[in-house]
């Protein structure tokens, strides 16, 4: 269990090769250096928090995990684990223990032998050893599988001794780099409620990264959201779901995405403020009010967002969105429609059942529809930096 | 459908059984001349099975074990060939660990003068090789590894860089987080992997090392030391007759070392291929 703290961490790969320039696959600042992937990435982290980085592919997790590895040098700024100053490091000097995507179990070792070999680095007598090991084993139910190889093992299996091994050490920090990706959605569900068991059983600070919200959302006590290298958001769940920084926070958290409409924000004389869809007036609740005038909010052209399951479904009348239904994905206790409202895709989720029974919801494509939501789930952004004109 | 790949494996195996046949039939010669008395052997009865009159038992092993020499020589060829195989794979394995996991142009430059070194012929170099070999001291059998590490170094290497690359560095990224040094990485983690190659690496540098004759000709003092495929050249040497059967009997007593080391190392190239291919 230790404190990390991450200052102005950054990292540059050399622009080695002329090729990559070209692809532009991503939008990473490319310097006289070379490709800047990750940029002053600041965060605290507490003694036995759970932090998550989360992001689309190339945004820098791995990049910015490794560096507290030590399996990747620093470029600049400085990275304390426990108050030292660990820039410079070898690995195993740093004591963090680290689970792999890939496993990267020691295929010519057993399940023991692998879960003894940082043990036996350390020159660990025979018999705390092999309690530390049992014990893991018990944690992780893999006792019957000590003696095996890892390719005799599943993959659910494999992930097990792999989070063994990280742990029989009691590392300081435990690093984990997409642990779950490789496993099946019903194997990934199971393993997620473990790792939040695991979690309760061992003081150690996690950190964790992931491309999947959901397992962001559910493992985090604070979520690091970046994107091309900058962290965009740092906050727990709720505040992230809540509160939004921008719209790329907002559309990449909750699923299905977040609704988004081109709207006007009106300051009226009196300080108090409308929001224009269409032709139809939506008043924000007196907290937003209160922030937007607050951070002195001119009126704009904005983004609105909505999510879909803040969206109220309504009979005909009056200060009304209208559109008309394309696709019906039937959930079970919801149903998702997807709703083309002025040339764009609206997805609502309407309930199956309700406290009087089944609903009567049957939305055939291409019935009209019509629909509205209230000003306390709005989200605005602004159009020029997209940025929640809220926060 | 099935029928047809049927029908087509069937040809293949007749087509393969006489291949086979032919590579056999050499070796088969060999071995049916060495049991013959030396009368019977000459250019026109070389094709005929021993009969009860011609058969003439292990006479001519004896004789071949007894010649001159022949203990001695089979203990160098095997001091040369171990040797020289040992420092191969110890010193290609790490060399090929480091230029793969290092990537700069100087590991590229030096994984290409490895790969070159395999087209440059053995004739091209070999006198300057043995004046050099000379020079340094180096035309005994106690350290003529030393030139057969320069020699096995490109296929050796080439083979543990095309078998490195297959494995991800997260294993041994893992080994470095679990505390090790890089030097035990290599001797816990990256040896064992890299096993199955070593032993096709093994297999195929002991072969051309055993069977050597040209580089142990130019290079050792042919009045002291002689290697098998040396001494085999004794037996049809300076006295004016050659002594067929001991001599088959010798070629056969120095092949059949190399055909035991293949048959036990057989079955693990086979593991290797199929470890590789499977991912896990
Ligand atoms: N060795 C390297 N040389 C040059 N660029 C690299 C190197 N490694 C990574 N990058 C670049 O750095 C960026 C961040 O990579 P990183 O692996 O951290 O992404 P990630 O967020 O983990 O993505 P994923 O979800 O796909 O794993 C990527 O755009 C990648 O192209
Ligand atoms: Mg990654």
């Amino acid at each position: 269990m230790a404190e990390v703290s991450l200052r102005h961490i950054e990292k540059v790969y050399p622009n080695t090769e002329k090729k990559k320039k070209g692809e532009k696959k991503s939008n990473l600042k490319v310097t006289e250096e070379g490709v800047l992937a990750v940029q002053d990435f600041n965060l605290d982290i507490k003694d036995r928090e759970f932090v998550v980085l989360v992001g689309p592919s190339g945004c820098g997790k791995s990049t910015t995990l490794r560096m507290v590895a030590g399996l990747e040098e620093i470029t600049r700024g400085e990275l304390y684990i426990d108050g030292k100053l660990m820039n410079d490091a070898a690995p195993k000097d740093r004591d963090i223990a680290m689970v792999f995507q890939s496993y990267a179990l020691y295929p010519h070792m057993t399940v023991r032998g692998n879960m003894e070999y940082p043990l036996k680095l350390k020159k660990m007598p025979k018999e705390e050893m092999n309690q530390r090991v049992e014990q893991a084993a018990e944690i992780l139910g893999i006792t019957q599988y000590l003696d095996r190889k890892p390719k005799a093992l599943s993959g659910g299996q494999r992930q097990r001794v792999a989070i063994g091994r990280a742990i029989v050490r009691e590392p300081k920090v435990l690093l984990m780099d997409e642990p779950l990706s490789n496993l099946d959605a019903k194997l990934r569900n199971q393993m997620r409620a473990e790792i939040i068991k695991l979690r309760e059983r061992i003081d150690t600070t996690f950190i964790y990264v992931t491309h999947d919200q959901t397992e962001a959302m559910t493992l985090g006590d604070r979520i690091v959201i970046m994107k091309d290298g900058v962290i965009q958001q740092v906050g727990t769940p709720q505040e992230v779901f809540d509160h939004p920084a921008n719209l790329f926070v907002a559309g990449f958290i909750g699923v299905p995405q977040m609704n988004f409409y081109d709207a006007e924000l009106i300051r009226d004389g009196s300080g108090s403020y409308t929001v224009q869809v269409e032709n139809v007036h939506i008043v924000p609740s007196e907290e937003k009010q209160a922030r937007l005038r607050q951070n002195g909010v001119e009126s704009q052209s904005i983004t609105l967002g909505v999510r879909p399951e803040h969206i109220t479904l309504l009979g005909e009348g009056e200060n009304m969105l209208h559109g008309a239904v394309e696709v019906t994905e039937m959930m079970g206790s919801a149903v998702h429609l997807h709703v083309n409202f002025g040339g764009r895709d609206t997805i609502i989720i309407a309930q199956t059942m309700s406290l009087e029974g089944r609903n009567p919801v049957h939305f055939g494509g291409g019935n009209p529809i019509s629909f509205t939501f209230g000003g306390n789930v709005i989200h605005m952004f602004s159009k020029k930096d997209e940025r929640n004109l809220e926060a | 459908m099935k029928e047809k790949t049927r029908r087509i494996n069937r040809l293949w195996s007749v087509v393969m059984f006489f291949v086979s046949v032919l590579y056999m039939y050499p070796i088969f010669m060999v071995l049916m001349n060495s049991l013959k008395v030396e009368s019977a052997i000459s250019t026109s009865t070389a094709f005929e099975l021993p009969t009860a009159e011609t058969f003439a038992g292990f006479a001519n092993y004896e004789n071949a074990i007894n010649a001159q020499g022949f203990l001695s020589s089979f203990f160098y060829t095997a001091f040369i060939t171990i040797t020289s195989v040992l420092a191969i794979l110890f010193f290609c394995s790490m060399f090929a660990w480091y230029i793969t996991r290092v990537e700069t142009k100087v590991t590229k430059a030096l994984y290409l003068l490895c790969a070159f070194s395999m087209v440059v012929p053995f004739q091209m170099v070999m006198f300057t090789l043995s004046s050099m070999a000379d020079t340094l001291n180096l035309d005994t059998p106690w350290v003529l590894w030393v030139i057969y590490l320069g020699f096995g170094a490109g296929l050796a290497v080439f083979m543990f860089c095309g078998f490195m690359r297959s494995v991800p560095v997260d294993i041994e990224e893992a080994s470095m987080i679990d505390g090790s040094s890089p030097l035990q990485t290599y001797f816990h983690i990256v040896i064992p992997l890299l096993r199955p190659t070593m032993v096709s690496v093994a297999i195929l540098e002991a072969m051309w090392i055993w069977n050597d004759y040209l580089l142990p000709t130019l290079i050792l003092d042919i009045n002291k030391y002689r290697t098998i495929s040396m001494l085999i050249q004794f037996f049809r040497g300076s006295y004016g007759r050659v002594e067929m059967g001991p001599m088959m009997a010798c070629i056969m007593l120095a092949i059949l070392p190399i055909i035991i080391v293949y048959l036990v190392g057989q079955k693990h190239i086979i593991k290797g291929v199929v470890a590789g291919a499977v991912k896990g």
